[in-house]
């Protein structure tokens, strides 16, 4: 983790690292008497830290200077600074808690109690997610790829399966050329096709590429029962498993092998699931490489964390399993939707340890509307519930503290949806129905409330600002809050209902639009908060002595609610997408030869299954009619392919690739998708976080958020003049 | 003065075009370049804009005592150009004689010159085995082998390895000897087999691989560099490639005065 904000202050960085390494080394700590005593020294200052009652003036004091600490720890590098800060965030928090608990909670009446325990109770799970989230994140390992020995007739076998259900072939095609062209001794792995959609065109394009070709006679268990199957009628080693539309780099095998050589008792290792085409967030928000997406923050930091703890979970794809740990447990787990963090957890319970390598070895493509996006995360809240319920991390025999406590996070995290909720209409208790949820004075409030949030957003700004910016956490959570409450909570009480959704990808949208059925529970909440704020500013100016600290407090919640749910809905409003392949930048020498034999050296600007882009001089005149080749490169290597011209632009050359031959496609796919460092080079590259300006970026997509609401309004209002046309040319029909 | 002797075991590799358009390139890279014609064909120059009716060259020049430099031509891209000279049956047995029996001649003569220290020499060569292939290769840094990428180049490598053992590698001023692989065209399934072949047999030691470029053909036609005539294709792009990963190699030593 490079996990300090530039530019670094040297010396105070320095300083700390120094005086870590002299602490650390005193002989003292050998001895265990020494550890514990200073363990429950620690534990009764930090116990005093949190309970010791202050007056108003003395609390704020003593959160100036805590945060004061703790901007000034936030200039340095390093781990030491940043495990600091943890300690004051969650002293600053815990205090908040303390208080909130023995001070603020004397109801007057049912409402007041009502709205005020609802409150504290999510605030309680808010607690417990922030520090869980801290156990899990403070020292990712950073784990690096361990070499393969030079023989490679010793390396093991390797069974790559790609399952697939109802996706189309286009999709799938690809995955197979860069799974059949893995750099590793061919024969030493094979390639498989599980298709649960038993379509004959699958079967005959398996065997055209020579790829095999596994179906069964029933579709039970889905994605797990497809993937158990093929267990039985292969023998591989390992068995790496790629959904089909997760295209893996030639690299795949060689990186993530070394580590089950090294360690005997590793039993999978997954890798980041990488996307090269933007999400609903990133395409309807245009946030696209600009934005860490939704997963980022997951596979760059929070796998990254778990594995320190032995915890890694399996997510489905993109990972690598020893064959006899897996047939050990069973199989893939069949009992709860998300069979694949069920599965490594079983292996966990057995004594296996799993690992996580953050090094993108696989590219897919995004789930393409958010209706889509929203069914994914459905499945995973609800199979995490289901966990929880047949599974518990907490009980059972075989994980350690380490290993629980990040699983639960885990889970705990797909209880969002009731929380976000309540703290999305927490202000409206008071504004709309006078309700004190609190009881406190407001200055008080502040003085316990805001360093427990100022502390909490600068210390995670610090560690998860290359992969999560700041507030976009609760744009994430407005949107899916309302939709996987209530799944959550179904599975939670009924773990054993439940079905699996696949998410349809590689669609097209052929028209912008705005998804009014998904974006009703954000214009609901938006109209609340809208109320809510008129109300309450009518009560400042016009009520006899209002409350004027308490209204404003809520006030100020309110719209920051009102900013999170606008942006909520610009979600919601779909673009238009029409590129069926989504097309990946890249900058590589090319070279065009042309019908005549003369050629033209020259540099790609992207690529996708069907085609190039090249950057091509201006000045220079492409025959665009004839037949021509391009040649793509990988150091020495060269391929060669048929080509025709599609468009030309300037100095942007559309090329569209002509049949190619099996081993042309595999080719191709090597030089193209499969290349070792396309996603790597960009992994975790993204602009870094400033609390200014994302909050500056959520604002403006919130303000787009409320111009797009208004137009849908509009042409919800006033049928469109398109619409009017074609209804027109149908009654002159008649 | 640094010497690189560009040689082959075979003809028809296109080794006189590689000479002169790699000459081109470690000049547009910054170089200054001289290029000598030790092939009786006497058809480097015409590569350089030379006049095809031009007789003056080296092997006059010598036979007859004058001095080399009334004997050379400025390429318009700069490089300092040493035909070979038109020269009758006799006068040619006469020359090849006189070299034969004066190992140290090519070195005294461009020593003459009074060229800079890290000024470059490219010696183009007949094809096979001959006194001017001893005489490049017994004075050369560099040499650098012309190839094919096919069976029948990749037949004489063993000639080629056990001509630069007899007359360069005793040297300590010899770097090695490097290859170039000329008119290759990946789309064909034997010339790739064949570059693959090689590139595992000899790695780093293949400095240039020149793709087959209608324009290397064309740019003779125009008594031109292939690099003047067409500096956009790809064969220019790895005639620079080569050139630089050549200078990068000859960086490494320091050639004794």
């Amino acid at each position: 983790m490079t996990d300090a904000p530039q530019p670094p202050r040297k010396t105070l960085s320095e300083t700390l690292d120094r005086w870590s390494d002299r602490v650390t080394q005193w002989r003292v700590w050998r001895h265990p008497v020494a550890r514990l005593a200073i363990v429950i020294l620690g534990a009764l200052l930090f116990a005093l830290a949190v309970t010791v009652p202050l007056e108003l003036e003395q609390q704020l004091v003593f959160a100036a200077v805590c945060f004061a600490l703790a901007l000034i720890l936030n200039t340095a590098t390093g781990r030491l600074a940043t495990l600091a800060m943890i300690v004051l965030s969650v002293t600053a928090s815990l205090r908040y808690m303390y208080w909130r608990l023995t001070s603020t909670l004397g109801f007057e009446d049912l409402i007041d109690a009502f709205f005020g325990f609802g409150l504290v109770a999510a605030e309680i799970y808010a607690l417990l997610v922030l520090l869980l989230g801290y156990f899990q994140t403070a020292w990712p390992l950073g784990r690096k790829p361990a070499p393969m020995p030079d023989d490679p007739s010793t390396w093991p076998t390797v069974d790559i399966f790609i399952p697939t259900y109802n996706e189309p072939l286009d999709v799938v095609r690809q995955t197979v050329y860069s799974a059949v062209g893995m750099d590793w001794p061919v024969d030493k792995f094979k390639v498989f096709v599980l298709d649960d959609g038993r379509r004959p065109e699958f079967k005959a394009f398996c065997e055209e590429v020579g790829v095999g070709y596994i179906t069964r006679d029933n579709n039970a268990h889905a994605k797990a029962g497809n993937i158990n199957h093929a267990l039985t009628l292969t023998d591989g080693e390992y068995v790496a498993i790629f959904d089909c539309d997760h295209i893996p780099t030639r690299s795949f095998l060689q990186i993530c092998m070394g580590w089950f050589l090294r360690d005997p008792k590793l039993a999978m290792l997954q890798t980041p699931h990488y996307f090269f085409s933007p999400d609903p967030f990133e395409k309807n928000l245009n946030t696209f490489q600009v934005v860490p997406n939704e997963g980022e923050l997951f596979y760059g930091l929070v796998q990254d964390g778990n594995d320190l703890w032995n915890a890694t979970f399996f997510c489905g794809s993109c990972a690598m399993i020893r064959r006899a740990p897996l047939l050990e447990v069973g199989g893939v787990a069949v009992e709860t939707v998300t069979e694949d963090a069920h599965t490594a957890l079983k292996m966990n319970r057995k004594g296996y340890n799993t690992a996580y390598l953050a090094i993108p070895q696989a590219a897919g493509l995004a789930t393409e509307s958010l209706s889509g996006h929203v069914g994914q995360r459905i499945r995973w809240a609800r199979g995490m519930a289901q966990i929880c319920r047949v599974d518990n991390p907490l009980l059972g025999p075989g994980l350690t503290l380490g290993q629980r406590l990040c699983y639960l996070n885990a889970m705990m995290h797909f209880f969002y949806g009731l929380p976000r909720l309540v703290f999305l209409t927490a202000p409206l208790a008071y504004l709309l129905l006078n309700a004190h949820v609190f009881q406190a004075t407001a200055f008080l409030i502040a003085a316990y409330a805001l360093p427990h949030l100022c502390h909490a957003s600068v210390t995670n700004s610090r560690m998860q600002g290359r992969f999560r910016h700041s507030f976009w956490n609760e744009v994430y959570e407005s949107v899916l809050a309302w939709y996987i409450l209530r799944p959550t909570l179904y599975a939670f009480i009924n773990p054993r209902a439940g079905k699996f959704n696949v998410t349809a990808k590689g669609g097209i949208t052929e028209e912008g639009f705005f998804d009014w059925d998904m974006a009703r529970p954000y214009i609901v909440l938006l109209a609340l908060n809208l109320l809510g704020a008129v109300v309450g500013i009518g009560k400042l100016f016009f009520m006899e002595s209002p409350d004027v600290s308490t209204l404003l407090i809520n006030l100020a919640w309110t719209g920051y609610n009102i900013i999170m749910t606008g942006a909520a809905v610009a979600v919601a409003n779909e673009t238009r997408q029409v590129r069926r392949s989504p097309r990946v930048g890249m900058r590589m020498p090319a070279t065009l030869r042309f019908a005549s034999g003369k050629t033209l050296a020259c540099e790609t600007i992207d690529f996708s299954q069907t085609g190039i882009g090249l950057r091509v001089p201006a000045d220079v005149e492409i025959p665009m009619d004839e037949p021509m080749h391009v040649s793509l490169y990988r150091g020495q290597e060269e391929g060669v392919f048929p080509v025709a011209a599609a468009f030309r632009r300037g100095d942007h050359l559309g090329l569209q690739f002509q049949p190619l031959n099996v081993q042309q496609e595999v080719e191709l796919a090597q030089l193209t998708f499969a290349r070792a460092d396309n996603w790597a080079s960009v992994w975790g590259q993204r602009q870094r976080d400033s609390l200014p300006r994302a909050f500056a970026s959520v604002l403006r997509i919130s303000l787009k958020g409320f111009t797009d609401l208004a137009r849908g309004l509009v042409r919800l209002v006033t049928p469109s003049r398109r619409a009017r046309a074609v209804s027109s040319t149908l009654h002159t029909r008649d | 003065m640094k010497i690189i002797a560009v040689f082959s075991a075979k003809g028809g590799v296109g080794k006189t075009t590689v000479t002169a358009n790699l000459s081109t390139a470690l000049s547009q890279e910054g170089h200054k370049v001289l290029a000598l014609d030790l092939d009786p064909q006497n058809a480097l120059h015409l590569h350089f804009g030379g006049d095809p009716q031009r007789i003056e060259g080296i092997s006059r020049a010598t036979l007859a005592g004058d001095d080399w430099r009334n004997a050379g031509i400025l390429s318009p891209a700069g490089v300092a150009v040493m035909p070979y000279g038109a020269v009758n049956e006799q006068d040619r047995r006469a020359f090849e004689s006189l070299l034969e029996n004066q190992p140290g001649w090519l070195l005294e003569r461009l020593a003459a010159l009074n060229l800079g220290e890290d000024d470059l020499v490219v010696v183009d060569t007949p094809p096979g085995p001959s006194v001017y292939m001893q005489t490049a290769l017994t004075a050369a840094n560099l040499a650098i082998a012309v190839m094919l990428p096919d069976a029948a180049s990749y037949a004489t490598l063993p000639m080629m390895e056990n001509l630069v053992q007899t007359y360069c590698t005793p040297r300590p001023d010899f770097l090695g000897l490097g290859f170039v692989l000329n008119q290759v065209d990946n789309s064909r399934l034997l010339a790739r087999d064949v570059s693959q072949v090689m590139r595992t047999d000899f790695g780093e030691r293949i400095v240039g691989s020149i793709h087959h470029d209608q324009s290397v053909c064309e740019a003779l036609a125009f008594n031109q560099s292939v690099l003047e005539y067409d500096p956009r294709c790809q064969a220019t792009q790895d005639y620079l490639a080569c050139a630089r990963s050549i200078a990068e190699a000859l960086t490494t030593f320091r050639p004794s005065p």
